[in-house]
């Protein structure tokens, strides 16, 4: 027996745009972007959400957009890695590259939405804290150390700011 | 003129940051073309056996199915060529008979993913399965010896162990680990006319594209490999793999472009694994701490589809001085997914077991570690008797010890303690070859001051996008902000894989002969030229920096390249360099064996050369462990590693790497291992939410030194150091947690049963 899935209308908000998807409701967030809307920055590494590559931020919150279904998205604000920098880096992507806290590369947008979430959740008060709330997002390469480094750089540079 | 500072070794930034950071760097599963459909892959759910049959016509009617393929209409393809180190699978599809779990036996291809998954689980199969052969222990299995014609002796090992004052006779084992690169393995692939376009999640274009020659019947150039990023390898993108040639036969059948993306699952049966191995150490030594005998025999798991050269024991021979050596190899053929060479493959395994018997011997005879490998220091390659081109492995023990403290170690175990935490300090020693094979690049120098270098090789992750734009730099005297690299494209000149630690190597000594060749090509224009302040010169009387080339004579008179062409009105200048493993390479293999069959006769031989053993990196690893032995938690508290890694060519980047090769060793130690069902060989923990490994938690401050000279085997210096920071971490836990419990943990990885109290 075939199935043919419903079709879902959504207006999604993805980095300030609306985005208008007429698709199949099994169509998961991140296929959403990666495959209709064509930011493929945002990365699958398992699509099982357990690796966290494809973090992006859904109403500002860090989200695992493999396990959102683009259709639990209508009228929502996405942001995707792609939205970050301006004219200059993101202080962030700047960081990442000071401090060389990516080799493949491949888990970096999603590392980085994730630490853009973490600062405003303030939960890089210390390195062990920075650790423990960056564990969802594996690197295979062994970055860690390198990635603790660069949203301290970033989070001391708040505190001090501040 | 004042030298500026060399550009080689500078902790650059990665040239390819801005578009890792942004999202700009397109992997192969990125790769959007017109008209792309998608494929899903079905897989046998059984070891061996036979399909008896298989319905498809649910799936074929399927919304949005483009085709379905099975063994009943795929088309026949050829075999792609063998060779020795990374063979080719079977050809997918081609027959009714199934030779492990997670086989390919059936591809749809949709409009969509979604669609080409849901139609992919319409297909209903059946089948006769036989019983399996699946793991190590299986009875009645015949393990083949000295597979691969590498075993290795000198001396006698038995009777200088029936000598020994004391001997250590142990037996490890590791388990199989999966690569589990972020980057899921991805192909798209289309034809044009008779043309075969490829993007693929590999690490060696060049084997690809010649593979898919054969097996599609076109010639080589009619075949083009693509792929300028990779998100993560470690030895699995070394191999033609099946979902590959599937892609690529898939998008000629049905006349559009295909693209394969294979779930995680898949990655744990598709892509290769590191064997299982069970090994036995014995080692014999004198109470002054004199070791006497070294007998490694190592058993690992091979697939009955395809062998793989896989040593376990080649580097023991060559790692310590002893007079009395034997490494042993023995394969046992499974009906499981071929493993694959990953990070450190045999010496990861192999390294584990001979620094944790030494750590035995250690506390057998009350000698520190460290004094028992310099009393046993290999001075010259101890197999051959030949001179290393470097060596500064004495210095990893001397400056990783400093700075780790190791002199505060109380060597007792059960002696350090931290509240209710018991703390060890453990360390290993690594001696790492590696595996080159000829390069090549073109290097074009245009008139504007710029230049391009361009090379079929792969970057990774490991940097070679930044260090190879360094070499050209450096070789040219120019800013490397004028210097532009591109790779991953086999219509580039042809390089070999990126790996077997071989490749920074290879490269850049190819790039530094290609900024040579430029060089004298740009002089030879200069030189005849009345109007050049370089006329008359040759390469010996002028020296570059700051884009130009001075004269050694007078460096205030100089021109740049650009000035060169335009007054002989050229726009640009393209010259090639190349590189070639050294003779020494061959030699000191052959050389080995030589000793092994004819014994001091064959020594005498091989010393009579004068010829010099190539080294590879040496590290040293230290580590501080921390054991709650109410719980049997093993937390990796901080870790020291130093390195000879010759000429460095980016401190920062090769930090990295080492740091990288590290988290991994502490996956292998505290965390990874493929489980699988009995009977269907079912990988059980095919996620990685199962299949554990390292997350930023886990991983301490890590601190890297680089010690040692450059190489004298090659004229930029350098050693490979891609795999070198794995191999021997999981030992210096090990013997960490010697120290902290008094436990002797001799089994990979390391449980939380086996650390209670």
């Amino acid at each position: 027996m075939s199935f043919e899935p419903p079709l879902v209308r959504t207006a999604v908000q993805v980095n300030g745009f609306e985005r208008k998807l007429e698709a199949d409701a099994r169509l998961t967030l991140l296929d959403a972007l990666r495959d209709v809307i064509g930011l493929t920055g945002t990365k699958k590494g398992c699509d099982q959400g357990a690796c966290g590559a494809c973090t992006v931020l859904l109403e500002g919150r860090r989200v695992l957009s493999c396990l959102t279904l683009a259709a639990q998205c209508d009228g929502r604000q996405v942001t995707t890695i792609e939205a970050l920098a301006g004219d200059d880096l993101h202080p962030l992507q700047a960081a990442f590259i000071r401090r060389d806290a990516f080799q493949c590369g491949f888990c970096t947008s999603g590392q980085i939405m994730s630490a853009v979430a973490l600062l405003d959740e303030g939960r890089a008060g210390s390195d062990d804290e920075i650790r423990e709330f960056m564990s969802g997002n594996l690197c295979r390469c062994g970055a860690y150390p390198n990635i603790v480094a660069a949203i301290r750089d970033v989070a001391g540079g708040r505190n001090h700011d501040a | 003129m004042t030298p500026e500072p060399r550009v080689i070794g500078l902790g650059l930034d990665r040239v390819d940051g801005p578009a890792k950071v942004t999202g700009a760097a397109t992997y192969t599963m990125d790769v959007a073309v017109a008209g792309l459909l998608h494929a899903a892959l079905v897989r046998s759910t059984f070891a061996i056996g036979t399909i008896t049959s298989i319905e498809t016509a649910q799936a074929a009617a399927a919304p949005g199915v483009v085709a379905v393929f099975t063994h009943h209409n795929a088309p026949r393809m050829k075999k792609p060529s063998w060779n020795l180190i990374t063979p080719p699978p079977p050809v997918p599809l081609q027959d009714a008979s199934v030779h492990h779990y997670g086989q390919y036996i059936a591809m749809v291809v949709a409009e969509t993913p979604q669609q080409a998954t849901a139609a992919a689980a319409l297909i209903r199969v059946e089948h006769k399965a036989a019983t399996a052969s699946l793991s190590l222990d299986a009875p009645a299995l015949k393990a083949r010896s000295n597979p691969y014609f590498l075993d290795a002796k000198r001396g006698d090992v038995e009777s200088a162990l029936a000598a020994a004052d004391i001997t250590v006779d142990a037996t490890f084992s590791t388990k199989a680990n999966a690569h589990n690169p972020l980057g899921l393995f991805s192909t798209v692939a289309y034809w044009e006319g008779g043309r075969l376009v490829v993007h693929d999640s590999t690490q060696n274009p060049y084997l690809i594209r010649d593979s898919l020659a054969k097996v599609f019947s076109v010639s080589k150039d009619k075949v083009q490999v693509l792929v300028p990023y990779v998100g993560g390898a470690f030895g699995a993108g070394l191999r033609l793999w099946q979902h590959v040639i599937l892609t690529a036969m898939a998008a000629r059948a049905v006349g559009r472009p295909v693209k394969t993306v294979l779930t995680r699952p898949q990655m744990f049966t598709g892509i290769g694994h590191r064997p299982a191995t069970i090994q036995r150490m014995r080692i014999g030594a004198l109470r002054d701490g004199t070791i006497t005998a070294i007998d490694h025999e190592a058993t690992s798991t091979a697939a009955k589809v395809a062998n793989v050269l896989y040593p376990v024991t080649l580097s023991t021979p060559a790692t310590y001085r002893c007079d009395n050596v034997r490494g042993r190899d023995r394969q046992v053929r499974l009906d499981i997914p071929s493993p694959a060479h990953m990070r450190g493959p045999g010496e990861a395994e192999g390294n584990f077991a001979l620094e944790t018997a030494l750590d035995e011997v250690a506390y057998a005879i009350g000698m520190d570690p460290i004094d028992l490998r310099m009393r046993n220091y290999a001075k010259v390659h101890p197999q051959t008797g030949l001179a290393w081109s470097s060596k500064a492995l004495d210095e990893c023990y001397r400056q990783g010890a400093e700075r780790f403290g190791w002199a505060d170690r109380t060597p007792r175990p059960r002696s350090m303690r931290d509240g209710h935490w018991l703390v060890g300090y453990g360390m290993a020693g690594v001696t790492y070859g590696h595996f080159q094979a000829k390069c090549h690049a073109s290097l074009t120098v245009r008139d504007d001051g710029t230049v391009l270098v361009r090379s079929g090789a792969t970057d990774i992750g490991q940097g070679t996008y930044t260090v190879i734009t360094q070499v050209a730099a450096d070789g040219l005297g120019l800013d490397p902000a004028n210097v532009r690299f591109e790779l991953g494209d086999t219509d580039l000149p042809r390089a070999p894989q990126a790996g077997g630690s071989g490749l920074a190597t290879a490269l850049s000594n190819a790039v530094r002969d290609a900024t040579v060749n430029a060089i004298a090509a740009l002089l030879s224009l200069a030189s005849a030229d009345h109007a050049s302040p370089l006329h008359g010169c040759s390469a010996r009387d002028v020296v570059v920096a700051g884009g130009r080339i001075h004269r050694k004579d007078d460096a205030s008179r100089s021109e740049t390249y650009g000035a060169i062409l335009t007054r002989n009105g050229r726009s640009e200048l393209t010259v090639q360099g190349s590189s070639a493993p050294s003779r020494a390479e061959t030699g000191v293999l052959l050389g080995s064996l030589a000793v092994s069959r004819m014994g001091r006769a064959g020594r005498r031989l091989v010393e009579a050369t004068h010829a010099i053993a190539p080294a590879g990196a040496f590290a040293a690893h230290f580590v501080e462990v921390r054991v709650d032995p109410l719980l049997g938690r093993l937390r990796v508290k901080r870790m020291v590693s130093a390195v000879d890694a010759g000429q460095v060519l980016n401190e920062k980047l090769a930090r990295s790497q080492i740091v990288g090769g590290i988290v991994g060793g502490i996956g292998q130690a505290l965390f990874e291992e493929i489980t699988t069902d009995e009977g269907s060989g079912r990988v059980s923990n095919a996620t990685l939410a199962d299949y554990l490994v390292p997350v930023n938690a886990d991983v301490p401050d890590i601190d890297v030194v680089f010690v040692g000279e450059p190489d004298s085997d090659n004229a930029v210096g350098v050693k490979g150091i891609g795999e070198i920071g794995l191999v021997g971490v999981a030992a210096a836990i090990g013997n960490a947690v010697h120290h902290a419990t008094g436990k002797r943990l001799r089994s990979l990885p390391f449980t939380i049963t086996e650390l209670m109290d």
